[in-house]
């Protein structure tokens, strides 16, 4: 006992040693916030976004640029596929620590804004740190909210029907602008009378074409604070689909479900698929045929209810640089190399400046240009209708709700039922 | 006399201090086995009994992230049981827990057997038998999952030849959760092990005393091993249904991070993480993650309870 005195008290020193270490440790990485300006007046902001791995290594070539042109500003980056994204945005805005910049798209203006983590830039473009000029199709507005600008567009896309160019041409189907529903509805059928295969991988419940449908009819899926339908409409929307399930014209959702993450489409289950326009690009690296783009059905052969969407740059409210963010919002939009590096990924480019750098040389880029200059030209570009706080989880909703009508699990009034109590929850959360 | 009786009590010096420095020494030992402790007490306090308090305070409020918690009463647990996604969720779980962990204890137990009979590599039997168990856990093994239940792959084509076509199980509402069972099942290799050590210490004597009485293996079996092997099986039961309670991971990958088609595996732990981590509910959430502690341990009580009848403790025979 009498020796291992002297090592008793040097461990317990080992042991509180230990402890402290432990515990400042814990201290200092519970707050990494330093506000990011260091001794030489170097100002670090932090950019975030998702996408996949093309778009990453065309951002970060973007951020090297900015960091050779403005060298007191250093840019890291935090990228993740899309729903990991906002899971993370998530509990970084709750607990006061999102990026200073990020990737935002309409869904998520209100409910940002109505808690207060979204700047608005006004007053920054007044201080001359941005400019809100030389926007396309007045595309600046979609990021607008309440007379606010809290998102900056980056680029424009509008809905699509993606085909499957090889199927549609063996079966002797043409679409073309002005095509009613009918029409669509009949060429399915001639796909499967003469492919035997599918014609549609599930139009039913993407809740961004039933906007289209409904804005078709005078009405959309939002108002400010609501849905802008009624249960019977869309018990009628999902009764009419579930219908073209059982008999062949749209897709087997059991079998759609196992080729994801790939499309239906590019794996051969369906020859077409609505969705935004850029995400053509994705259809040729998955699939064997060739995929172009075809207009919206209508209802009176004229008005598609379109619109361009966008996807945006919002700022941090609060944070500690916003001059350094408003510069970088500024070269992100309008600097004519970072549109010649991003191209179209992030849909057709929002500025002029940017719009006019980049010429599309491979097909997909051409087409996207193409089609969204055939429908501006058709002038049936109608204006963004708003987005209420919880739309992104009523999109989710409508998703996997549509979902189970397709397999039949659930009747289509029932379903109808069932979203619009989910989507009270949603607004009121 | 007395003198002289006191001097044995008191050897000349050599231990003289060591009654008060001994409860001194006990005491600074005592300190330094906390101090040793202190960053996992520390960590406990912070990591875990402190969420779990907040967790329990949420329970009872409305609680988006970003406005402050509003108290709420039990209007979180009132929308929960009338929730009809919630009661699907539970519906999802119990189906779990009542087919997979039978299964898998008895696919261990068989094993097991196999495997306590002396053979050569035995050893390098119970490696591969216990290997899934340490990678099951991981995402990967998700993936591969997917891959081999999905239409058109291995396990598709193979029912197909015996003139079964489901089409593959992932995407279908009514099989797919049978998937998670068989990748449940498929992770057999801990309470193996435990049943391994279980029949090992059954004693070999009373085996031969069953033959002499002509017994053959089944009644062997039924007489002599499930019985000495009891407080194994009870151990093995009551773990892996509490685990079975909350599997997540399985179903969150194998089913594209959604719990689907049609919500068939929306499990208890999968539709609680949607509801705090993408809707942002977390008053909802945690309200949810305590009826899970609260019936976990009911089911915990329900077993130790039932032991009495026929879990069977060896202490009288020793």
């Amino acid at each position: 006992m009498g020796t291992s005195r002297n090592v008793e008290r040097r461990t317990i020193l080992k042991a509180a040693g230990a402890s402290a270490a432990v515990l400042g440790l814990a201290a200092t990485t519970g707050c990494g916030g330093d506000g990011g300006t260091s001794a030489d007046g170097t100002v670090t902001i932090r950019y975030a976004w998702w996408g996949g791995e093309p778009r990453a290594i065309a951002i970060k070539k973007t951020i090297a640029l900015f960091e050779k042109k403005f060298p007191k500003i250093k840019v890291k980056p935090e990228f993740t596929d899309y729903e990991a994204f906002w899971e993370k945005f998530q509990t970084q805005a709750s607990g006061g620590n999102p990026p200073d910049v990020f990737q935002n798209a309409v869904g998520f203006l209100r409910k940002y804004d109505k808690r207060g983590v979204l700047m608005d830039l006004k007053s920054q473009a007044d201080s001359g740190n941005l400019n809100l000029k030389n926007f396309r199709n007045g595309v600046l507005a979609n990021g607008q909210v309440d007379g606010k600008q809290v998102g900056i567009p980056v680029g424009a896309n509008t809905m699509s029907l993606v085909v499957d160019l090889k199927a549609f041409k063996k079966a002797g189907v043409a679409p073309e602008f002005g095509w009613t529903w009918d029409d669509y509805f009949a060429a399915l059928q001639t796909i499967q009378d003469k492919l035997k295969i599918a014609g549609d991988t599930g139009y039913f419940s993407i809740m961004y074409l039933y906007d289209l449908y409904l804005r078709q009819h005078g009405k959309a899926f939002f108002t400010d604070t609501a849905l802008g339908f009624t249960e019977d409409d869309l018990t009628q929307w999902w009764e009419d689909g579930y219908k073209r399930v059982k008999s062949g014209l749209v897709a087997d959702p059991k079998k759609i479900e196992q080729v994801k993450p790939k499309s239906g489409l590019s794996a051969g289950l369906a020859a077409s698929e609505f969705t935004w326009d850029n995400f053509s690009i994705r259809y040729e690296g998955e699939g064997e045929s060739d995929y172009g783009l075809a207009p919206i059905p209508t209802t009176d052969g004229k008005d598609t209810g379109q619109y361009l969407g966008s996807l945006m740059l919002s700022a941090f409210s609060g944070t500690k640089h916003p001059k350094e963010v408003a510069q970088f919002i500024d070269f992100m939009v309008h600097d004519p190399e970072v549109g010649a590096i991003m191209g179209y990924d992030r849909g057709i480019l929002a500025t002029t400046e940017q719009y006019d750098a980049f010429t599309p040389t491979e097909a997909t880029n051409k087409g996207v240009k193409a089609y969204e200059e055939k429908v501006a030209a058709e002038g049936v570009l109608g204006k963004i209708t708003p987005h209420p706080s919880g739309a992104d989880v009523i999109e989710a909703a409508f998703l996997r709700i549509g979902g189970e009508v397709a397999q039949g699990k659930t009747k289509p009034s029932d379903a109808a039922k069932t979203l619009f109590s989910e989507a009270k929850a949603a607004f009121a959360g | 006399m007395t003198l002289v009786k006191e001097a044995p009590a008191r050897p000349a010096g050599k231990r003289p201090a060591a009654a008060p420095a001994g409860r001194r020494g006990r005491r600074r030992e005592n300190l330094a086995g906390y101090l040793f402790m202190s960053p996992w007490i520390a960590g406990f306090l912070l990591l875990t009994a402190g969420p779990m308090i907040a967790s329990l305070y949420y329970a009872f409020t409305s609680y988006n992230l970003f406005t402050p918690p509003r108290w709420i009463g039990l209007d979180n647990f009132t929308t929960m049981f009338h929730d009809p996604r919630w009661q699907k969720s539970v519906e999802v779980t119990l189906k779990y827990v009542v087919v997979a962990t039978p299964l898998k204890l008895l696919l261990a137990l068989g094993v097991a057997l196999l495997l306590a009979q002396k053979r050569r590599g035995e050893g390098l039997y119970r490696a591969a038998f216990y290997m899934p168990s340490l990678i099951g856990a991981s995402v990967s093994v998700g993936f591969v999952w997917r891959a081999l239940f999905s239409d058109d792959a291995i396990v598709d084509r193979t029912q197909k030849v015996f003139g079964i076509d489901v089409g593959g199980w992932i995407g279908n509402p009514d099989y797919v959760l049978y998937a998670l069972v068989a990748l449940s099942i498929w992770q057999f290799g801990a309470p193996m092990v435990i049943f391994l050590a279980g029949l090992k210490q059954v004693p070999q004597e009373l085996y031969e005393a069953a033959e002499m009485d002509g017994a053959g293996p089944l009644r062997r079996f039924w007489n002599i091993t499930l019985p000495m092997i009891s407080p194994v099986l009870f151990f093995n039961v009551l773990l892996e249904s509490i685990h079975a309670f909350q599997v997540f991971g399985s179903a969150y990958v194998v089913s594209n991070t959604y719990c689907g088609p049609a919500d068939a595996t929306l499990v208890y732990t999968c539709y609680l993480y949607q509801k705090g981590f993408k809707e942002a509910q977390m008053g909802f959430a945690s309200a949810m993650a305590w009826t899970l502690v609260v019936a976990v341990a009911l089911v915990t009580a329900v077993l130790f309870w039932s032991q009495k009848k026929w879990v069977h403790y060896e202490e009288a025979a020793k």
